[in-house]
This record gives structure tokens, C-alpha cells and sequence, in this order.
């Protein structure tokens, strides 16, 4: 499926030439939105909607605010294909700010922020990337003088939604590891401390699929809300079902079969690398199906032979240790498992039946019995007594 | 009627033949494909139709034999004599049909020979096996007089006459011991079988029960050659059996009682359950009822009811022995969702053995001289 | 029809001391301890991830000569050793191509481990191998036998003879038989006994990743029961994966579990021991199992059989004796 949209050449010569050129095929265009429609799981029609929401000659505006971040987020889209970044931000979304893709610097993109946070006010996406520290201050991440902090606070209440884009934004990446010593706080823990109320989604990962974040800003600019969310702001049709459940190797997973030590034997076979620590049974993400990078089946860590540490998951990713066994949650559903008990209690039908019948024939032929033998006779002609 | 009146081809006897011919071929197609094509036992029913019925049915309806052998021979009470050799050709059969049955039903059957010498003594089943083997042997000899007076083999006949008491005494040990044994292998299952049943009084009640039972049979099966084969009733033979079959009976009903009172308490019979219910119809039809037509002086002179009161115990006894053996521990078994009806098979199988034990008998009365008092 | 009475009197004493002589005191009474290098299995239901290593592993390596699901010339739907031929099939039940079995329990939704209230436990379910097995106890030829040394309870082939007591008097309803076959075998876990030659243990436990499976010898692990519920709950514990005394061990924290360990009184004792975060009743353990020896049971009847024969034989004998008197004096023959 994903073959539909490929391009035919990939190499960053060609990405170049594509970053001055600004032809859309109108096929290339629907094939986006197609694509579109179908990671974000909306029926094939609603690739009409995509396409007029993003024809709009307005293209709408996106203020990315990066914070305690590595910029990993930031690459990930560069590994975005359908549509490539600069698609994204020359054709599709109004980019009015980003640390890495501004072309001024400074003053010059302080002002253009600003400008465009005036201009928008309560229209503008806000993505922010990287957590927020929040101890003596939040002194440990600054932007033009400002703190990260108060940053997000101003930035975020004037947003129409918020995108927490990564890990680190989503519930504290690899900055709140213990001992999490700059306060590394998530977006939407900081707008719930100081009561902002702006919907936050987040899209964990380290680094995300570039197409969970891209697929949502689409799904919010075509019907003007955003996908269903799980109790952790994260988008179901992203987030909703564990890596083990998805996993390529779960069949192996069920026989039995384990790599044991990285190299041996099993390993080599591609057999389930549980024992070696895979946190697939506890991460929420859609790594088995979307991989990464476009490159073919197997483009995802456990994949190419790693197992999955949980990056996108709080609790897992940066906190338990890479080889210890996962603690599983949500467990294949236990219907394909016997139950231990899976008759009801009383008796079965059939001994029912039996019993039934043999009560029936015991009294018939026990009524049968007395009424002819039971009768009041004086004499028995029948019989011939001595 | 003499012997030679009894006429062997009649539509009876041709349906019986027939159940028969059926029945072999179920016996072939058995041993060729296995119990799972024959049977619908499975794992959690490992025991079925066949052992409830035709095993610990057939052996408790057999018991008359024993009783009969024993008060002729032992206690010397020779007014019985007459019935010595019907009662044990009966109970010959019964055993023959059991053992059959038991040969058809477990798994290995070319391997029913390892209990004699492959011995596990803390095992039951052994008991019984050594047992029956033994007590068939013993039945073969206590009724192989009729056979030498028939094959002219005087010799043979006079050294068996010679014995005959040890060997009743033998088989009076070994009917009281595998009678009380059957009910002794449902001991090992306190956590399987209702209270209703299980107590540790088991093996006594089946001995009971079983005495009860073969006195009824060897009654039932006197009244009803006598109406085949028009013979006289011996009324004061079949009033003495009915007068120890009223000793019996409020024997057995007082162990039952003793059992139900001290275990799950009167209330559990009547609690509407399954195996409630079944214990009702076991204990009205093969007990109460029979205790109180018995107790009756009136009862005990007439065949008609004589007749009744034993179809009565009889019912009441094969009802007993599949509650013990099946739904005794239908409740157990419901929860693991195992069900088990017997196979169409299963029942042309028990069906043919009746038949047979019927056909035999009347070839018996007609080549053997089984009523020696009512030939003229 | 008149015998001498003092042959009679002879012949009766004769078979009646015959009889007598059948009951072997010696190997009469079934074992009623663990015996000295008695091995079994730990369970951890806790630890348990419902993968079904151990399932898959048991077939592999019992369907070799020896192993408990060998058969001559049938390799499906066993797996077979090298993993590429054979169907692994999803059994319902224990049955006589499947030994080993892990079911489900689960209340509600099902979602919270090892709980009562919308949750689910695993349990694995296997022969218990008894201190006293009715099973053994039950076979009337012997074919179920309980080994003297490390306790396993394993099942003699060519002396079966099909009757399947042994399915009846199990109260764990474990043997399983071969309904489906002209030559039909009793089949049950027989703790890898033909492996223990090569050093090896029972591959279940061999294969259990998460250590909810260890093999070693019961005073062992019925220490190691112990420590374990002695432990606080959410405590790190280094649980032992394969063998109690491994030195391979999986970091995490211990569960909350049933103060219990299942299979140290019940049914006698087992060689299979059970800790659960659930009543065990809840996983499929029939709370009507008492810790009565099964066997003794059947055994209170048997050991009246001689009393019965001598009881049975005399009496009848002076019954006879003195009947037949009577009916001389009165001049009956």
C-alpha cells in the first residue's frame, strides 16, 4: 500500500531539487491525501475533505516551539515521504516558526513569531517539541532571553490545539529520567498546572513516526477537530494497541521460540527477542506497521534484530532497564486461551437427557408393574399355584 | 410343560437373534476402530453406559446365584433345591455378559488376561478382576452338573457332586467380596461422586443391595419361566424368597438412610437437583415402594405381586448402580462442560447382551435339564 | 451328594488359607512421603505470561522414543525437533496428545493480572505427580507406577490393559486416553523423566522464559514457595528462571500472592507445587480435594479382605457342619 505513493528517488540531491521546485502533480496531491485518509483510518471519501483543507489558499499557520529537545523530532520528518518536509511547509501548512527551518534568526524570527501569533491569535497550531523544565524557574531552557516555561504558557493559550511532538514533550522523554534534574515537565502537565485549557495531543516516540504527527495535523485541519484521543491524550488509531500485538515476530513469541543472546542461533532466525528485554508487550505505538523511513518490511528496531525499549511509553522508555523482561500489559485477548472452567456448573445436557430417560423408563415400567400386578384378585387364573 | 414342548423358533426368539447379529457386529466394528468410533465416551466420562449398566447392573442382577448356592448347599435349606439350577444358570449368564462387557470396554481388550498375573494389590479393580475370574470359574463348575448329566459324563458328574460345598462356600466368599468390592471402587473419588452416594459405606450398601437384588431376580426369573414354560408357581418358594427379601430391604433401606442422614442430610434428595431426583426415583421404586408391599402378608403370598415387587427391585437396583456410576458425578463433570450421552451403539451393544442372556436361558431350559421338579 | 465332613473341613481351610496368602503385606501399602531425591516443578501463576513456551517445548521433546507423547511412526501433530516439521495445534484440554496445557481464568473485563476483580490468572496444568497417587494406587496391573527414588509417576505401556481407572480416580482429572486408537494409551506429564539420563530436566521449565516454571528437587522448592510468600509485595526479587538453583535470574518485583502454596498437604502432597495471586480454586483446583491420602481410602476396605475370606469360610464351614448334622439327626441325606 504504502508502495502507491513512493517516489521513485529518494537521495537528498534530488530532495533539493525538489525544495526549488515547486510543481504538485495533481495525481502525487491525491495520492497524499489518500494515503492520508488511510493512516489516520477515515474512509477513502474524506480524501476529497484532506484535499480541500489543504488547498486552501490560506495555508494554515503552525508555530513550532522547541524546548528541551534533541531535535530528533524535527529529523524524523525529514523522513516523511508522502508528503516529503518540504511539501509540508512550502505547500500544505504555513510554517511561521521553527528554531531549525527558520531562514532569519534572532530578532528577525522573535518578530516573525510575534507577527504571527497577533495575526493568528486562536487560529495557529502549536507544536511543541522537547519538555518543558520547570525547576528554579525553568532557567535550564531559554529562547530569546524567555524561558521555556512561560513560552509554552503564552504561546500554548493562544493556540486553537496543541501537538506535543515526542517523548520528551509527550511525558518527559529522556530529559525527566531519574534524576530528572532540570524539572522536565510535559506540555500538557504544565497547561494543567496553570489551567490552560487549549486540547493538547501528544504523539510520543523517540522520535515519533513522522506520519502519526503528520496525519493528525491533517485529520485537525480537514474537520476541524481532533482524532480520539486515549486517556493519555495520544491518538487511538496510533496509539491504541501495543507493539506486541502488531509484531511480526508474535508468532514466534507464541511457540516458544527466543533469542536467548544477541548472534546465537535464534537471534540469527529473527525469533522473538522477549528475553532479551523487548518492551513490545508494554508500548502503546504503531512501529510493526508504519516502520520507519519507507525502506521496506523490517525498518523498526526489533526488525533489524533490537529489541523495542518502549520509547514512546511513560514508565518504560528512559526508566526501565533495555534488558529487562517487559511486564506485559493487555495480554492477547484470553479468548484463545481454555478457560479452566468452561462448562457451567450443574449437569450437562446430554447426562441430563440420559438421566431424564432412565427415570422415565424406571417409573413407566415401575407404574406399569404395579397396575398389573397390584390389582385386587381373589384368584390368579392366570397362574397355577401349588 | 417338558422340555420338549418348548418351541425354540418363535418371533421372540428371531428378534432376539436378531438384537444379537447386531450386537456382534458392534462388537466387531468396536475392536477394529477403537472405543472413540464405537462409544461416545471421552476423557471426563471415562466410564459410561457399558459399565454402568452392563457391568455393575449385570453383576448385582447375578447375585442370586450366590444366595441360592449358598442356602442349598450351606445352610442346608433344602426346600430351595428346585431353584439352585436356574438361579445359578442366571447368574452365569449375568457374569458371562459382564465379563463381555468389560472385554469390549476397556481399551486393550486382548490384554484381559494381565490381572491374573500382572498384580497391584492396593488396587480394587484387581480385587474385582481375580475375583471375577475366579467366581466364573467357580459358576462354570456349580452349573456344569446340568452339562455332564446332559453329556452322559457320569465320572466327571459325581466328583463335581463330591466338591459341590467347598466350591459353594468359595463362591459365596467371592460373590461377597466382589459385590462389596464393585461399591469399593468408588471410593477413591470423595471430591467426585454427590454425598448422596459417596460414603465408606459403599462397598456394604452394593452387598446389600446386591443381595436384594439377586433375590428379586432369581424370583422374577422363576415366575416368569413358569409363565413361558408353563410350569407350576412353587408358592411357598417364592414366599420364603419374599420373606428374606423383606429382612433385606428394610436392612438396605436402613443403611441408605444412615448414610443420607449423616452425609448431606435429608434435604439434599429433595433438593430438586439431577442427582436429587435420581436418588428418589432410586429410593422410592427400589426400596420404599418394595418395603412396604413386602411388609404386607398378602404381597408375599401372591406371584402378581411377588412379580411386581421384584420388577420393582430390579429397576430400583440398575437405577442405583448408574447413579453411581454416572450421574452421581454429573455434577462434578458439568463445570469442565464434558457431556456424555450414550452412543447408538453403546445401546444395541447392552441391548444384545439382554437378549443373549434371555436366548441363552431358553436353549438352557430346553437342552439342559434346569427344571428337573417339573418334568413328568 | 454327602462328603466326609472332615474333608470338607480340610478343602475349606485349605482354599481359605490360599486365599489369604494372595495379600502381599510387603508392597501392599503405597508410599506415604516424598521420597528421597524427589523432583517436581514450581509454578509461579504471577510469573506466568500465558506465552505457551512450555506447551510447545513439551511436545518437542516428548514425542521422542521415551518421551511421554511418543508414538511409532506418528510425528503430526507434534512438533518436531528441528521446528519446521508438524502442526502445532491450539488444544482445549489436557488429551492424549497434549500433556501440558496453560488456561485462563478471568472475571469482568480481564484486564488486570493476576486479580480476582476484572482480572485473569494463568495456571499451568499438568500431572501433579502425588506423594500418594490414586492413580497408582488404582491400576489394577500396575501400569501407572510411582518411582521409589525421584518420586515421578510414569506410565508402563505393555502392561495396560485399558480399563482407565486411572482417568476415573484422579481427582485433578490429569491421565487422558486415546480414544481415537485400536491400541489406546493412557497419557500423561511424566516430568521429562527420560531426559533427567542426559542431565537434562523437564522442558518446560527449560523453555519458560520468565522463570514461572523451575524444575529442582521439592525441599527446594517448597523453600523457595515459602521465601516467596514471605516476601513484601512490590519488593525486587531475583526470581530463578529454568532451575531453583539457577544462577540465570529475571530482576522484578514481587507480586501480591495467595498465602498458600498449592500441593504441600493436598491430596496427600504433590511434587507439583502452585503459587497464584488467585484462590486456587479460582484456577481449576477442585476445592472438595482434601489432604486425605486417596489410596487410604480404597486401602480401609481392602485391608478387611483377609478377615472377611477367614470370617466367610469359617462360618460357612461350622454353618454347614452343623445344618448338614441336623438334617442327618432328622434323616435327610
Amino acid at each position: 500500500m504504502k508502495d502507491i505513493f513512493k517516489e521513485t528517488d529518494d537521495t537528498s540531491a534530488s530532495q533539493l531539487e525538489r525544495l526549488t521546485e515547486r510543481d504538485l502533480s495533481r495525481r502525487d496531491f491525491i495520492k497524499f491525501c489518500t494515503g492520508v485518509a488511510v493512516t489516520l483510518g477515515l474512509p477513502l471519501g474524506m480524501a476529497e475533505k484532506i484535499a480541500e483543507a489543504v488547498t486552501n489558499p490560506k495555508r494554515p499557520p503552525v508555530l513550532w516551539l522547541s524546548a528541551q529537545e534533541c531535535t530528533g523530532c524535527t529529523e524524523t520528518l525529514l523522513r516523511a515521504n508522502h508528503p516529503t518536509l518540504e511539501k509540508l511547509i512550502l505547500e500544505l501548512i504555513s510554517l511561521d516558526y521553527h528554531e531549525t527551518l527558520n531562514v532569519g534568526a534572532g530578532h528577525q524570527a522573535e518578530e516573525a513569531r510575534i507577527k504571527s501569533m497577533k495575526e493568528n491569535k486562536g487560529k495557529y497550531i502549536l507544536v511543541v517539541d522537547g519538555s518543558i523544565p520547570v525547576k528554579d524557574g525553568g532557567i535550564y531552557c531559554k529562547i530569546g532571553g524567555k524561558t521555556a516555561l512561560s513560552l509554552v504558557q503564552e504561546m500554548g493559550s493562544q493556540a486553537a490545539a496543541v501537538i506535543a511532538i515526542g517523548s520528551c514533550a509527550s511525558w518527559g522523554g529522556i530529559p525527566s529520567a531519574d534524576p530528572n534534574p532540570t524539572g522536565a515537565t510535559p506540555v500538557h502537565e504544565i497547561f494543567k498546572s496553570k489551567g490552560i485549557k487549549t486540547p493538547v495531543v501528544n504523539i510520543p516516540g523517540c522520535p515519533p513516526n513522522p506520519y502519526n504527527f503528520l496525519s493528525t495535523v491533517l485529520y485537525f485541519l480537514t474537520l476541524k477537530k481532533l482524532p480520539e484521543l486515549d486517556d493519555q491524550g495520544r491518538p487511538k488509531f496510533a496509539y491504541g494497541r501495543i507493539i506486541h500485538e502488531n509484531c511480526e515476530r508474535r508468532p514466534h513469541f507464541d511457540a516458544g521460540r527466543f533469542a536467548l543472546e544477541f548472534g546465537d542461533e535464534g537471534h540469527r532466525k529473527g525469533y522473538c527477542l522477549y528475553k532479551l528485554g523487548c518492551k513490545g508487550p508494554e508500548t502503546f505505538n504503531n512501529c510493526p506497521i508504519q516502520l520507519f523511513n519507507d525502506v521496506g518490511s523490517g525498518s523498526w528496531p526489533v526488525g533489524t534484530g533490537h529489541p523495542c525499549f518502549g520509547c514512546s511509553e511513560k514508565g518504560v522508555g528512559f526508566t526501565a532497564p533495555l534488558h529487562s523482561p517487559a511486564r506485559s500489559k493487555y495480554l492477547t485477548p484470553p479468548s484463545i486461551f481454555t478457560e479452566v472452567y468452561p462448562g457451567k456448573e450443574g449437569v450437562t445436557p446430554g447426562v441430563k437427557a440420559l438421566a431424564a430417560g432412565v427415570a422415565g423408563v424406571a417409573i413407566g415400567a415401575a407404574g406399569a408393574a404395579m397396575l398389573a400386578g397390584l390389582g385386587k384378585k381373589d384368584e390368579d387364573k392366570k397362574d397355577k399355584e401349588e | 410343560m417338558n422340555q420338549k414342548d418348548i418351541k425354540m423358533m418363535t418371533p421372540t426368539t428371531t428378534v432376539l437373534i436378531f438384537i444379537m447379529a447386531a450386537g456382534f457386529l458392534v462388537a466387531v466394528y468396536r475392536m477394529l476402530f477403537g472405543l472413540g468410533a464405537a462409544t461416545n465416551l471421552n476423557d471426563l466420562w471415562p466410564w459410561g453406559f457399558w459399565i454402568s449398566f452392563d457391568v455393575l447392573g449385570g453383576v448385582a442382577m447375578a447375585a442370586g446365584g450366590f444366595i441360592i448356592a449358598g442356602a442349598v448347599y450351606i445352610l442346608n435349606w433344602k426346600k430351595y433345591k428346585p431353584i439352585v439350577r436356574p438361579a445359578i444358570l442366571t447368574a452365569f449368564f449375568g457374569y458371562l455378559l459382564a465379563a463381555t462387557a468389560i472385554f469390549l470396554d476397556i481399551g486393550q481388550s486382548f490384554r484381559i488376561y494381565h490381572p491374573i498375573y500382572m498384580w497391584q494389590v492396593n488396587s480394587i479393580m484387581f480385587i474385582v478382576a481375580i475375583h471375577v475370574v475366579l467366581y466364573t470359574t467357580t459358576l462354570a463348575s456349580e452349573s456344569s452338573p446340568m452339562f455332564f448329566e446332559k453329556l452322559g459324563m457320569t465320572k466327571a458328574l459325581n466328583l463335581i457332586q463330591k466338591i459341590m460345598v467347598p466350591i459353594v462356600l468359595f463362591g459365596v466368599l467371592l460373590s461377597t467380596l466382589h459385590q462389596s468390592s464393585l461399591g469399593a471402587v468408588y471410593l477413591i473419588v470423595p471430591s467426585k461422586l454427590s454425598p448422596l452416594w459417596y460414603s465408606s459405606n459403599l462397598p456394604y450398601t452394593f452387598l446389600v443391595s446386591a443381595v436384594l437384588a439377586g433375590l428379586s431376580v432369581v424370583s422374577f426369573e422363576i415366575i416368569l419361566s413358569a409363565r413361558a414354560f408353563k410350569h407350576k408357581l412353587p408358592m411357598d418358594i417364592l414366599s420364603g424368597l419374599a420373606r428374606g427379601s423383606l429382612i433385606v430391604v428394610v436392612l438396605y433401606f436402613v443403611m441408605k438412610i444412615w448414610d443420607l442422614v449423616t452425609g448431606p442430610g435429608l434435604g439434599a434428595a429433595f433438593d430438586g437437583s439431577t442427582a436429587g431426583n435420581m436418588y428418589l426415583v432410586e429410593m422410592v421404586i427400589g426400596v420404599i415402594l418394595p418395603l412396604i408391599l413386602l411388609s404386607m402378608k398378602n404381597m408375599r403370598s401372591r406371584s402378581n405381586s411377588i412379580y411386581t415387587i421384584n420388577i420393582l427391585v430390579i429397576i430400583g437396583t440398575i437405577v442405583n448402580r448408574m447413579n453411581v456410576a454416572l450421574f452421581g458425578l454429573a455434577e462434578y463433570t458439568g463445570r469442565t462442560g464434558a457431556d456424555y450421552f450414550p452412543s447408538l451403539m453403546e445401546f444395541v451393544l447392552t441391548m444384545a447382551m439382554v437378549a443373549f442372556a434371555v436366548f441363552g436361558f431358553k436353549v438352557s431350559a430346553k437342552y439342559l435339564n434346569l427344571f428337573p421338579e417339573t418334568q413328568h | 451328594m454327602a462328603m466326609n465332613r472332615r474333608d470338607f473341613l480340610k478343602v475349606a481351610a485349605g482354599s481359605g488359607l490360599l486365599l489369604a496368602s494372595d495379600i502381599k503385606p510387603a508392597n501392599a501399602t503405597m508410599p506415604k512421603e516424598l521420597p528421597p531425591q524427589a523432583v517436581g516443578i514450581l509454578y509461579d501463576a504471577t510469573l506466568c505470561i500465558g506465552c505457551k513456551s512450555c506447551m510447545v517445548n513439551c511436545k518437542t521433546y516428548n514425542s521422542v522414543p521415551d518421551g511421554a507423547l511418543y508414538l511409532k511412526g506418528r510425528d503430526i501433530p507434534y512438533e518436531a525437533n528441528n521446528y519446521e516439521k508438524g502442526i502445532w495445534d491450539a488444544p482445549v484440554d489436557l488429551s492424549s496428545r497434549t500433556v501440558n496445557i496453560i488456561k485462563v481464568s478471568k472475571s469482568g473485563t480481564a484486564v488486570n493480572k493476576d486479580s480476582t476483580e476484572n482480572g485473569y490468572s494463568f495456571v499451568k496444568q499438568h500431572c501433579l505427580h502425588c506423594i500418594s497417587p490414586a492413580c497408582v494406587s488404582a491400576c489394577p496391573v500396575g501400569a501407572l507406577k510411582k518411582d521409589p527414588v525421584n518420586g515421578v509417576v510414569y506410565y508402563v505401556e505393555n502392561r495396560c490393559i485399558g480399563c482407565r481407572y486411572c482417568l476415573l480416580a484422579c481427582p485433578f482429572r490429569i491421565p487422558k486416553y486415546e480414544y481415537e486408537s485400536a491400541s489406546p494409551q493412557v497419557r500423561k506429564c511424566q516430568l521429562c523423566n527420560h531426559r533427567y539420563a542426559e542431565g537434562k530436566y523437564s522442558a518446560c521449565c527449560e523453555f519458560c522464559p520468565t522463570g514461572a516454571s523451575i524444575f529442582g528437587k521439592v525441599v527446594d522448592l517448597k523453600k523457595e514457595a515459602q521465601k516467596r510468600l514471605s516476601l513484601k509485595t512490590g519488593a525486587e526479587y531475583d526470581f530463578p528462571v529454568q532451575t531453583v538453583d539457577s544462577k540465570y535470574t529475571m530482576r522484578r518485583p514481587v507480586s501480591k500472592y495467595i498465602n498458600h502454596v498449592y500441593g504441600m498437604t493436598e491430596a496427600g502432597g504433590t511434587q507439583y507445587l502452585l503459587l497464584a495471586g488467585v484462590p486456587f480454586d479460582w484456577i481449576g483446583f477442585d476445592k472438595n480435594i482434601k489432604d486425605d491420602f486417596l489410596p487410604d481410602l480404597t486401602w480401609a476396605y481392602i485391608s478387611k479382605i483377609p478377615a472377611v475370606i477367614i470370617g466367610v469360610m469359617a462360618t460357612g464351614a461350622v454353618t454347614w457342619a452343623i445344618t448338614s448334622r441336623k438334617n442327618k439327626d432328622k434323616g435327610e441325606s
